[in-house]
């Protein structure tokens, strides 16, 4: 079943175009990181997913087909947006009770005891709260309602180090203990390296990239030879630096390809940042791959 | 290009509304405590200030003989005390746009200047179950407090229509009475909304919506009211007070004639005074000879028609403006759900 399933969605506001013709189709049970930089479309991208917005052209559906937005998509999905919108004067437990009373599924005793092991004070007015607790409550109010896809806008942009760690660290509990799907934007990618196994990879409305982070990077290649050595009609090269004397080369390796790396040609596996810089360069601008910013 | 494989989507049994009274109730109870304690200080006034008006109109009526000088001078007193409604007429006449206004702009408005309308309209309710849930306690509380204030209103004005100062077909009256005070609140509540909704900052929506309806009230006061239904006309020099003028005209021998002709005979003649839409504006000069200007004109063959709308039609022009606004209203409630279902976060 895929979670999310697009196909040509295209969003514009006014003439801009936040989003232009993105298809994807990610398999449930994946932590998904839409990663670009700021403007991208990241957000415009999971508020149609989650329904906020509704397509200019192309189609979105969630959860196996469900339409987003529906009733349906509503019920088992559950959003945090960007700065964790929460009523400023309601405390954690009347967001806890005011959530319980917008949903069918509200584990209230999950979320009180949650709230408890974090140390947020109950009667705590939310915009009281320093920014990784209100982080923590809003992810805390959206893991209780069990969703099946959590999806997560920009969630650790505002917080520091130890918070940010703690934040990912009570999501990937919730993806073991729950089993549930989870759709997460950023715009650094370090920060998801280690627990993203799923990327798409979004710069100027469009998809550069994305699938199962070990299929990509098992498809990928750094490679190392002289300037004049012959190269693999397999590769596709994504980033090419080279001097008069040497070549360094990224490149998709065919799919169909079935010999190993070409003589005189070292290569070397690339580390998903370093995937993710090519492909976002590629796209960008052409001349930067030339003047040979190796990273 | 193929489409998705899209699924019939399951059935999903809604949230209750019994759930989403809480909702309502917790995220309203400071604006309508608010809106309830304003009201209430003015209903006390208007309380207050009716029963001394209640008490001295019987004490007029108690006067005999009615004729003796005592009587003569507690009516004078009387008129002269409650003669003029001034500012309580403004007030209880734009009340029921500041309260609308204050109830329903921010609803929305709120929810869209600080963003937490990305957390309800995803939570499992849904948007538009969402923004009904919301609307209700403030319109319920709106007009409940506005009714009680319009029935005050009328208790406290009822002296001063039995003698004849105010006709409660007077602008200052006629909108904040039952039912047409429950239309204009609701007015304000819809209008209010929809702002919020447009401007998406609760200040601007609160002040828009107030000069909106003030806008409103005013055209209705001043033309749309007198047209419900097709004016009287008549030709007596005297309309019964409690009615209410709509305008004048002249006429010499069944065909018009206008205020500047008019003019002309009487400067002529040398009467003092002018006519402007159909009504003497100068009275004759004292010690004048000549009589004034209307009495010279009909003595010549002109005739001066009235046109009013009597007191009788007072409950029709009720009924009809607490409809019209009602609906009005229901229109705008409508095409905010609509909006709040097809707008984008």
């Amino acid at each position: 079943m895929n979670v999310v399933e697009t196909r040509d969605l295209t969003k514009r506001y006014g003439k801009v175009a936040a989003l232009q013709d993105c298809s994807l189709a990610i398999p449930e049970g994946h932590l998904v990181a839409v990663v670009g930089p700021n403007g991208a479309g990241k957000s415009t991208l999971l508020n149609l997913v989650v329904g906020l917005a509704a397509p200019t052209a192309g189609e979105v559906s969630v959860l196996g087909g469900v339409p987003a937005g529906s009733a349906a998509a509503l019920d088992a999905i559950a959003f945090v947006a960007q700065d964790m919108p929460l009523y400023r004067s309601l405390s954690a437990v009347d967001m806890i009770h005011l959530t319980r009373n917008l949903n069918r599924h509200f584990d209230t005793e999950y979320a009180r005891r949650r709230i408890d092991d974090l140390g947020i004070a109950p009667k705590r007015r939310a915009g009281k709260l320093s920014g990784g607790q209100r982080a923590q409550l809003a992810l805390t109010l959206a893991l209780a309602r069990h969703p099946r896809l959590l999806v997560l806008d920009e969630p650790t942009a505002a917080l520091d180090p130890l918070a940010r760690h703690d934040f990912m660290a009570a999501v990937m509990t919730a993806m073991a203990e729950d089993g549930i799907s989870v759709l997460l934007s950023s715009h650094v990618l370090a920060e998801l390296e280690r627990v993203a196994d799923y990327l798409v990879l979004i710069s100027h409305g469009q998809v550069r990239l994305d699938g199962v982070v070990e299929d990509l990077i098992g498809r990928h290649l750094l490679l190392t030879g002289p300037s004049l050595q012959a190269r693999d009609p397999d590769w596709r090269i994504i980033q090419d630096i080279s001097t008069s004397a040497q070549s360094h080369l990224l490149v998709e390796i065919a799919e169909s390809s079935t010999h190993g790396v070409a003589p005189g040609w070292e290569g070397r596996p690339v580390s998903l940042e370093q995937l993710a810089m090519a492909y976002l360069r590629e796209t960008t601008s052409p001349q930067t791959s030339l003047a040979g910013v190796a990273r | 290009m193929t489409t998705l494989t899209t699924v019939p989507p399951p059935v999903v049994r809604p949230v209750p509304w019994h759930r989403l009274a809480w909702v309502a109730w917790r995220q309203s109870r400071t604006t309508l405590a608010a809106i309830l304690g304003v009201v209430a200080l003015v209903v006390v006034y208007f309380a207050i200030n009716g029963h001394t008006i209640h008490s001295a109109y019987a004490d007029w009526q108690a006067c005999t003989p009615r004729r003796s000088s005592a009587c003569e001078f507690m009516s004078t007193n009387f008129h002269n005390e409650y003669g003029s409604t001034g500012l309580i007429g403004f007030v209880q006449v734009l009340l029921p746009g500041i309260v609308g206004a204050f109830a329903g702009a921010p609803i929305l408005a709120r929810e869209l200047e600080t963003g937490t309308f990305r957390y309800a309209w995803t939570q499992g309710v849904g948007r538009v179950r969402w923004a009904i849930a919301l609307m209700v306690p403030g319109l319920v509380v709106s007009v409940a407090a506005l009714a009680a204030l319009g029935a005050v209103i009328s208790w406290r004005y009822r002296p001063l229509a039995a003698a004849g100062i105010t006709s409660r077909l007077d602008p200052s009256l006629f909108p904040s009475s039952n039912p047409a005070v429950i239309g204009w609140t609701l007015a304000a509540f819809a209008l209010g909304v929809l702002a919020g909704l447009v401007w998406r900052r609760v200040l601007p929506a609160v002040a828009t919506t107030i000069a909106l309806w003030f806008g409103l009230a005013v055209l209705v006061s001043l033309t749309l009211r007198w047209h419900y239904v097709a004016p009287l006309t008549t030709t007596k020099l005297e309309v019964p007070s409690t009615g209410m003028q709509v305008s004048q005209w002249w006429t010499r021998g069944g065909t018009h004639v206008s205020d500047s002709q008019l003019n002309q005979v009487l400067q002529d003649a040398g009467v003092h005074g002018t006519i402007s839409s159909g009504n003497a504006h100068a009275q004759p000069a004292p010690g004048s000879k000549v009589a004034d200007p209307i009495q010279y004109l009909v003595h010549h063959g002109y005739t001066q028609w009235t046109s009013y709308q009597p007191n009788g039609r007072y409950w029709t022009f009720q009924w009809i403006e607490f409809g019209w606004l009602t609906a009005f209203a229901l229109l705008a409630l409508g095409l905010s759900i609509l909006l709040v279902r097809r707008r984008d976060g």
